[in-house]
């Protein structure tokens, strides 16, 4: 079994199980093939309709999904890379939700109060985002590095912080829009147009560059991590800390500029969701996006690649969730679908032992060369 | 291969304590006293009759006792809870902790302890934890008790309290079993002492009729073989002619190296050091005012029994310890704020002791790994990315010049033998042409052909100009590469030999704390 192979296949054999396991589920509270058409319409839900569109139907019943599924893949891909990148460093990187809050509410403002052209605007309101959500993973990062506090508690406090701050008190007090005619508005004042991600398959579908900026964005980071000299570092530092110091590495730098990295790109889905979807700090940020990411990362092993599969996949069973509605199956199946994938990665090395087992047979027949008994 | 041939006989309500150098194969013989391990031949009499332990467990039901190096308390737990764990006092069904403490309590008495059952053991120091220990030992009905390296995690007013405890216990009718390679020490507390060497029981002295220099000489195999011995009363447990392998890898002798009678170095100064101190993991000092000097193109070993500061030393020369006091010069900067980057860049090469926590990324390739440290420059890197084509151009010659298997840049380094890992790093660290290189027991764990590859390494190392200071725990090594060599003992240097005075009996008096016989 290669390398790859063991990094992708129990992902891959995860999801597969969670996906049987769910449609089993259905199967025995309905029946199968309520399960069967439920499955078909979560995907028509997710790439869109193709036989349909074929026969002559119109093309947003292919665009229209398309663009759901990528908006939330982009979203996913990009809280995923967060909690990856932080992993790498070795970090659990809890708080992408928190990072997400403040990477939105920095996108809001500057696309609500700044005036600028869109090739401008929009890369500033991402930047903003960016360094919003940088700042806040920072302060578990060098409460961890200076101090030694887990950043796991650190993360997870600082997302009920981040709640509290911005959904509790900034977007429904100080900042909340002033009420023009409209009785009540809450949330943030509407960006201005030049601030909107544009979209990429006409008005019908809201698929928009966040897509595009999030494959971007794994693409970078896998870069990084496999091609430069600080990505190497950084992975170095993540996997031996002690002989990376040795090595003469700056650890803590390293260690510090995973985490902020992190947090950047949590705060750029933030900014996705806001600038492509939402135009404006709504009241709540509601769906947690954030927190999706750590199953997204795990999922895909902590690979920016993987992170990327992983949302993409995901993305198109929550897009075409609720499709299944209209056979009567709830639509958070596939959130459901999700746990059980987390559930199956989580035990990755009952996965590789299984494969080896297998590959082991397979040799020794090969040897032999003749047919084993199986056991 | 750990134990050769050792026979032991422990007397009923005698203190006797077991010397050796590192790796004689005390702690193995002890191991198998106490069940840890099985030996491959030999018998084992206990009041006359055979006995085999298969468990610790069969051991301590046996009244045997051990007292590890490392405690194995629960922190978090109290005194009470820890001496009882295993087999606690119920009330029905629940744990009774009142009464487990007044059983604590009334054994500590009658040992003459002094110890709150209820205080937790993080609370604790290390001295009164080694109590604790002593105590769970006791309280399980030990009649013999082993104390392994008891005094190496205590202050000196802790050694002397301790040395009282164990007279206390053998008054009280048991025996005690202390390991142990501090002479003075052994001398002022023990009946008899058992003097091991590479797995064999030498000699079996009285404490009262030798001195520190004798038995330092039996221990590096100086002195007539038995010439000491006594007659030994009736025995209570009787290990005879028990062989084994235990933990410690390779030993076998090495043939001794050719002895080229080089003259000293006279290259310039690299590293000129004056009265360093630096504190060591536990928070103790451990460097207590180190001088040395290493010119260009000399070897200087240091020797010493494991623990005496010479790890902290070679941390200190690398950057990776900072220094509490003394000043130095290194490759033309000051040892004082030296950092392992600011060390890389003057041209300080190291070979750590524990390859796997300090010298590699095993999960990383081959050839990322040797690239670890340099891969800032090339041929590792243009500008701000990794240079793949010159990294592996680099990592195959590499691989080639010194014979690493599988030669393959891209494996996972993890999936090497230790001895081919260790050939990565040396290679890496040679490659890098260091002008001091900081070699800490180079070859531990290496198996004979790895062994002389790195060795000759070293010279040639040495041959090119580089500085080398060697710290190794194996007096061999020490002796067969070494232009000079300085002895630590207890994170001072009680010893400095150029080559021609070379001396492995006073050497080995040194790194005992022996005060020197002449001169």
């Amino acid at each position: 079994m290669g390398e790859r192979a063991r990094q992708v296949l129990p992902s891959v054999l995860s999801v597969l199980l969670a996906l049987a396991v769910c449609w089993l589920l259905i199967a025995i509270t309905r029946d199968a093939d309520t399960a069967t058409r439920a499955y078909v319409q979560m995907l028509w839900g997710g790439v869109g309709n193709w036989p349909a569109f074929l026969d002559g139907g119109s093309a947003t019943s292919v665009t229209r999904p398309l663009g759901e599924a990528a908006m939330k893949a982009a979203l996913l891909t990009l809280t995923g890379l967060s909690v990856a990148v932080a992993f790498k460093v070795g970090l659990f990187n809890i708080g992408a939700q928190g990072q997400m809050i403040w990477g939105a509410l920095a996108a809001a403002l500057v696309g609500a109060h700044v005036a600028l052209p869109g090739a401008l605007h929009v890369p500033l309101a991402l930047a903003a985002a960016a360094v919003a959500g940088a700042a806040w993973a920072s302060i578990a990062g060098v409460l961890k590095l200076k101090r030694g506090v887990h950043e796991v508690i650190s993360t997870i406090m600082l997302n009920w912080v981040a709640v509290s701050l911005v959904d509790n008190w900034l977007v429904i007090g100080p900042l909340r829009a002033v009420a023009e005619g409209a009785s009540s508005i809450t949330g943030t004042a509407e960006i201005l147009p030049s601030a909107q991600l544009p979209r990429l398959l006409g008005d019908s579908s809201r698929l928009n560059l966040g897509f595009p900026l999030a494959l971007a964005a794994a693409l970078g980071v896998w870069v990084w991590l496999t091609r430069t000299r600080s990505g190497y570092e950084t992975r170095a530092v993540g996997l031996t800390p002690e002989a990376a110091r040795a090595a003469g590495i700056p650890t803590l730098w390293r260690a510090g500029g995973a985490m902020a990295l992190a947090g950047a790109l949590a705060g750029l889905a933030g900014a996705v969701l806001v600038l492509g979807t939402e135009g404006r700090y709504p009241g709540s940020l509601g769906a947690p996006y954030g927190f999706d990411g750590i199953a997204i990362a795990l999922i895909g092993n902590n690979h920016p690649l993987g992170a990327a599969l992983a949302a993409a996949v995901f993305g198109v069973l929550r897009a075409g969730g609720t499709r299944m509605q209209l056979l009567g199956v709830h639509k958070s199946f596939p959130e459901l679908i999700q746990g059980f994938a987390l559930l199956f990665v989580a035990g990755r090395m009952v996965w590789l032992a299984l494969l080896a087992r297998r590959q082991k047979r397979a040799q020794a027949q090969a040897q032999a060369g003749v047919e084993v008994p199986r056991a | 291969m750990s134990l050769e041939d050792a026979s032991l006989d422990i007397v009923p309500g005698e203190l006797l304590a077991v010397v050796g150098e590192n790796g004689a194969g005390k702690s193995s013989l002890m191991n198998v006293l106490y069940g840890l391990y099985h030996p491959d031949a030999g018998t084992f009499l206990m009041d006359g009759k055979p006995v085999r332990f298969k468990s610790p467990r069969d051991a301590i039901a046996k009244g045997i006792g051990m007292v590890h190096q490392h405690f194995m308390l629960v922190p978090t737990l109290t005194v009470a809870e820890n001496v009882v764990l295993g087999r606690e006092p119920t009330k029905r069904g629940l744990l009774d902790l009142d009464r487990a403490c007044d059983e604590v309590a009334a054994t500590a008495k009658r040992f003459g302890f002094q110890l709150d059952p209820r205080a937790r053991v993080d609370t604790l120091t290390v001295g009164s934890q080694q109590k604790v220990e002593i105590v769970k030992a006791l309280h399980r009905g030990a009649q013999v008790l082993i104390l392994d390296e008891p005094t190496a995690v205590l202050t000196p007013q802790e050694s002397d309290e301790l040395s009282q405890v164990m007279r206390g216990l053998v008054a009280q009718g048991r025996t005690v079993v202390l390991i142990s390679h501090k002479l003075k020490e052994v001398l002022g507390v023990a009946d008899r002492v058992a003097v091991m060497r590479r797995g064999r029981t030498v000699a079996e002295v009285r404490a009262s009729e030798t001195t520190v220099s004798a038995l330092a000489a039996l221990m590096v195999g100086e002195g007539s073989r038995g010439a000491a011995m006594t007659g030994v009363p009736a025995t209570a447990v009787t290990a005879t002619h028990l062989t084994g392998t235990g933990t410690t890898g390779a030993a076998a002798a090495l043939p001794p190296a050719p002895v080229e009678p080089a003259a000293a170095s006279t290259g310039p100064v690299v590293l000129e050091a004056k009265d360093l101190r630096a504190t060591g993991d536990n928070g103790r000092p451990a460097l207590q005012g180190v001088s040395l000097t290493v010119r260009a193109g000399e070897i200087v070993g240091i020797a010493g029994v494991d623990g005496n500061g010479q790890r902290e030393l070679a941390e200190v020369l690398t950057g990776l310890r900072k220094l509490d006091g003394g000043e130095g010069t290194l490759l033309g900067g000051p040892l004082v704020g030296l950092t392992p980057a600011l060390a890389k860049a003057r041209g300080v090469g190291h070979v750590p002791e524990d390859r796997l926590a300090r010298a590699v990324v095993k999960a990383m390739t081959v050839e990322e790994n040797v690239a670890l440290g340099r891969h800032r420059q090339p041929p590792f890197a243009r500008g701000p990315w990794v240079d793949f084509k010159g990294r592996r151009e680099r990592t195959e010659q590499l691989l080639t010049g010194y014979d690493v298997r599988p030669n393959d840049p891209t494996v996972a380094l993890q999936a090497l033998s230790g001895g081919n890992q260790q050939k990565v790093v040396v290679a890496r660290e040679l490659d890098a042409r260091p002008e001091l290189l900081v070699v800490v027991q180079p070859t531990r764990g290496l198996d004979i052909g790895a062994v002389a590859q790195v060795h000759e390494r070293l010279r040639d190392a040495k041959a090119r100009g580089a500085g080398v200071v060697m710290v190794s725990l194996d007096l061999e090594e020490v002796l067969a590469l070494s232009d000079r060599v300085y002895v630590l003992y207890e994170g001072r240097v009680t010893g400095h030999f150029p080559r021609k005075d070379l001396d492995e009996r006073e050497l080995g008096r040194r790194m005992l704390g022996a005060e020197a016989s002449h001169g």
